[in-house]
This record gives structure tokens, sequence and C-alpha cells, in this order.
């Protein structure tokens, strides 16, 4: 068989064990590739970081995934929520579907054992799960009134007794709302929420979705997003070097990554948990499997031109 | 202890989920269908107490508020999907529902239309907003059928295939990253949960 050939007839099993060695090695021998901030995630980092503080202003996440896509968002949930225990910002979490409210709680509770000062219902609320065919009246109504339209938190308590409501009334009390999506693409908080009360809206996304975010990017209908893990780590990196280190957001400093790398050297020991650097460690990973299948796109390629050049030949 | 039976649990079912990629087996199979399953357990008790019991059986039978019968008669009327007979009473329901759509429609049509129009009316001053500009164009004249794709103008939609072929591969990229990410989490989970080979 000629080499042509032969590379075109690779068994498929053998793509995927080099594949799995790709991804295997980088996780157990870490790289430590350096993660470049982009803009849309450093626009919903530094919007986020606007909260910081204030008790008259929350940010309000909606949980629109299941576990399906953990690997992608977990990480998304985990970094938000870091961020703003860590700069005193109120978070209000919801979820429309089953799925999503268990997973909420995973994060709470995962992030809250490293913050024993944050207090539920006072520092942050989790609404918990609300059925979907509830999702647009408890939108509209959130534009009058927060408490009226979600009712009650995850507990079941009337959320106008809640302590973190006092200041709270509609959505000029919300910063941004971040949907964190496997699916929706933050569609029903612009065409609702945006469009009618004028509230800013965020996403975080599977990467399979990222790409169709930017025209709405573009017109600043978003006013930032996460796009997969990659989006995932450099929010990651954000929280380490800006709210870790009890510094305000700044553009340049995240782009200068002699600065960045200094930064990091002077990281307390709760932000090199593993969990924390998650989405980091695993794009060591993601960046030796791209390499390899861009050597297999470049192989692939040679073999079909080398063998379309014999079958002219031959002819 | 309980955690540590569930993180076996788990990764056999990975590895189960794994094995097709050599080839179809019963492992395969059982996983797959355990796993349809355990969602739909999960998911229509959560959904009976956590959405039929407090927005429809307690506000209707013990807060007395008899409004909810009206829509409680028009979900109730999905069920007859089940009668060959009178599947057309279903019809009511999905036609009531189409309604709530068309409610969104102003809405929708700001969002999506008439905001990213507005967006695409921008001074041309840099080179993104002009990139953005003659793709939107010549995309929407490739689209534009009546007229045929010859000549200077034919060159000119052939610039929008151009466009579009670039989203793509972004798309492309974007999508291998996402399943790769999955593979990854996967891998995390073994290695590291189950193995304790990462911390």
């Amino acid at each position: 068989m000629k080499f042509a050939d032969r590379i075109q007839k690779v068994d498929r099993r053998i793509i995927y064990v080099i594949l799995l060695l790709a991804v295997v090695l980088p996780l157990v021998f870490r790289l430590g590739f350096k993660t470049y901030t982009t803009t849309p995630v450093e626009d919903l980092y530094r919007h986020i970081d606007a909260a910081a503080g204030k008790d008259d202003l929350a940010i309000l996440m909606d949980f629109t995934h299941d576990p399906g896509v953990l690997p992608e968002l977990y990480p998304m949930d985990l970094a938000i929520l870091r961020h703003c225990f860590e700069r005193n910002i109120k978070v209000f979490t919801i979820s429309f579907l089953p799925q999503g409210a268990a997973i909420i709680q995973m994060a709470l509770s995962e992030v809250k054992e490293d913050y024993p000062n944050i207090e539920a219902n006072v520092d942050y609320c989790n609404f918990g799960f609300k059925p979907w065919s509830t999702k647009l009246p408890i939108m509209l109504g959130m534009g009058d009134d927060i408490a009226e339209a979600v009712e009650t938190n995850s507990e079941g308590l009337k959320l106008e007794n809640l302590p973190i409501m006092q200041n709270m009334k509609n959505y000029d009390n919300i910063q941004v709302v971040v949907e964190i999506s496997g699916s929706s693409m933050g569609q029903f908080w612009v065409i609702y929420a945006r469009a009618k009360f004028g509230v800013d809206v965020a996403v975080g996304l599977t990467a399979v979705m990222a790409a169709d975010v930017y025209p709405y990017l573009q017109s600043g209908q978003f006013v930032g997003s996460l796009g997969g893990l990659k989006g995932a780590a450099e929010y990651e990196q954000l929280v380490d070097i800006f709210a870790m280190n009890g510094l305000e957001f700044s553009k340049k400093k995240a782009r200068n990554m002699a600065w960045v790398e200094a930064q990091y050297e002077e990281l307390p020991e709760l932000a090199q948990l593993y969990k924390y650097n998650k989405a980091r460690i695993g794009m060591d990973a993601q960046a030796i499997v791209h390499v390899l299948i861009i050597f297999f796109i470049i192989l692939g390629n040679i073999g079909y031109f080398l063998d379309r050049r014999a079958q002219k030949k031959s002819m | 202890m309980t955690e540590t039976i569930g993180i076996w649990i788990a990764a056999f079912l990975t590895l189960c989920m794994f094995s097709f990629l050599y080839k179809d087996n019963p492992f395969y199979k059982f996983a797959e269908h355990l796993f349809v399953g355990v969602s739909m357990g999960y998911y229509i008790p959560y959904t009976y107490y956590n959405a039929f019991i407090p927005y429809a059986y307690n506000p209707l039978f013990l807060k007395k508020e008899y409004i909810l019968i009206i829509p409680f008669i028009i979900g109730f009327l999905y069920w007859f999907r089940f009668s060959s007979k009178y599947s057309w009473v279903s019809r009511y329901p999905i036609a009531f529902g189409m309604g709530m759509v068309g409610m969104g429609v102003p809405m929708s049509m700001h969002a999506t239309v008439l905001v990213q129009m507005r967006s695409m009316m921008l001074p041309l001053d840099n080179i993104n907003i002009i990139l953005i500009f003659i793709g939107t164009i010549s995309i929407l004249l490739y689209f534009f059928f009546s007229k045929a794709h010859e000549g200077v103008y034919g060159k000119f939609t052939s610039i929008g295939i151009w466009f579009m072929m670039v989203g793509f591969g972004a798309s492309f990229g974007y999508t291998v990253m996402a399943r790769i990410s999955l593979l990854i989490g996967r891998i995390q989970f073994l290695l590291g949960d189950w193995l304790g080979l990462i911390k």
C-alpha cells in the first residue's frame, strides 16, 4: 500500500488512542500554557466587578444547563461565584431546568466552603428551580418587583422577608443577568428583559454556540460573553489576578503578560486550589489536541492530493 | 463512603460510554439506556413536586384560586394526544401556546432584527466595521436569487461565500473545542476524582 493510501485509511481507533494520550499527558504533567484574555470576557468581568460592595446591586445568574455540559460551563459557574464572594457582590441564582437547580446547589456549596463569612439570603440568594413555563412571567414580572415575581427562594422562604432584598426592587438593581447556558444563548433575556426594561445581559456558553453571539456583542445587546472552556479559563485568570489580589480591573494590566505572571506569584493558597484552576489546566490539553487535529487535517489533505495526483497519472 | 460508591459508578458508566469508540457493545447499550431512564426518572418527580404541586395543585385546591381552572383545563387537553379518536382536542392548547409565541414577535423583531440592523449602520471609520459592512451586504446579495450570479455582481456575491466560509470555519473550530472540552472533563474526572492522579 502506498503512503498516500495508508494515511487515508488509518484505523480511527489509532487516532482515538493518540487523542487520548494528547489529553491525558498534559493533564498529568502540567504544561502551564499562558491564557490570554479577550475583550468579551474582560467586559463581563468589568461589568460584574462594578457592583462590588454595593448593597443595592446584584447580579443574576441563570443556570440553563444540565450535567452534560458541566466540563465547559461549571468552571464558569465557580469563577463567577468566586468573583462575587471575593469582591462582596450580591448574587441571585435561578434555574428554569430541573437539572440546573442541582448544579446551583453544587456550585454554591463548593465555593461557599472557602468563604465561611458568606451567608445565604444575605450575600446571595438562590431562587432555585422555577418551571420553564414560568420563565416569561418571572422575567417580565421582575421588571416591576423581583420579590413578587419570584415569590420564594429555593428553601420556600418569601423573598420579601429576606435581608438581601432590602434594597432590591427590580431590574434597576440588577447589574447584569448572566445566563450560563448549554442551549438557549440568552435570547429570552435579550428579547424580553433587555428590550423591555433595558437590563444588561451577558452569556456563558458552550463553545459550539460561542461564534453565534458575536453579532450580539457587536450590537451591544450582550455586554460580555464567556465562550467554552477558553472563556472559563480567561475568567478564572481575571479573578485570580485582580479579585484575589484585591485589585481593580485594568484592561491594560490584564493584557500585560509580564504583569500577569508577576501576579500569579503572589496568589493566596485559595486561588491555587485545583477546582479554581480546572479550566486553565484543561486548556493545556486543549491546546495540544488542537495542534494534533491541525496536524491530522494537513496529513489527510496531503494524502488526498497525493492520491488525486496518482489517479490523474494513471488515467 | 456514599461519595466513593458514586464515583466508582460514574467511572464505570463513563468507561461503558467510551467503549463505543472501539465498537458497539452491550456495556455501551446498558449505559445508554440507563442514562435515558435515569434522566426521565429524575425529571418526572422533580417536575411534579416543583412545578405541578406549587403552581397548580396548591393554588387551586388549597388556596382556592379558582381562576386557575382555566389554564388547568387548557393544560389537561394535552392528554388527548394519547387518544387516536380525540387527538384533535390537543391542538387547542398548542394553538394557545402559539398565541403566546406571537406575543413575543414585536420584542423579538426589535432585539434580533432592528437593533442588529442599527449596528450595521455605523460610520465606516475602522477596518472591522468596513469588513462587517462588506460581509453583510455580500452575503445578503448571495441569497438574492432573482438575479443571476454573473459578472461583477457574481464576483461580489462570491465574496459573500468567503465570508460564510470563514464563519463556518470559526464555528467548526469552536465545535472541535467544545467536543474536546467534554472529553477533557471526563478525563479530569477519571484521573482526578476516580484515580486521584491529578489534584
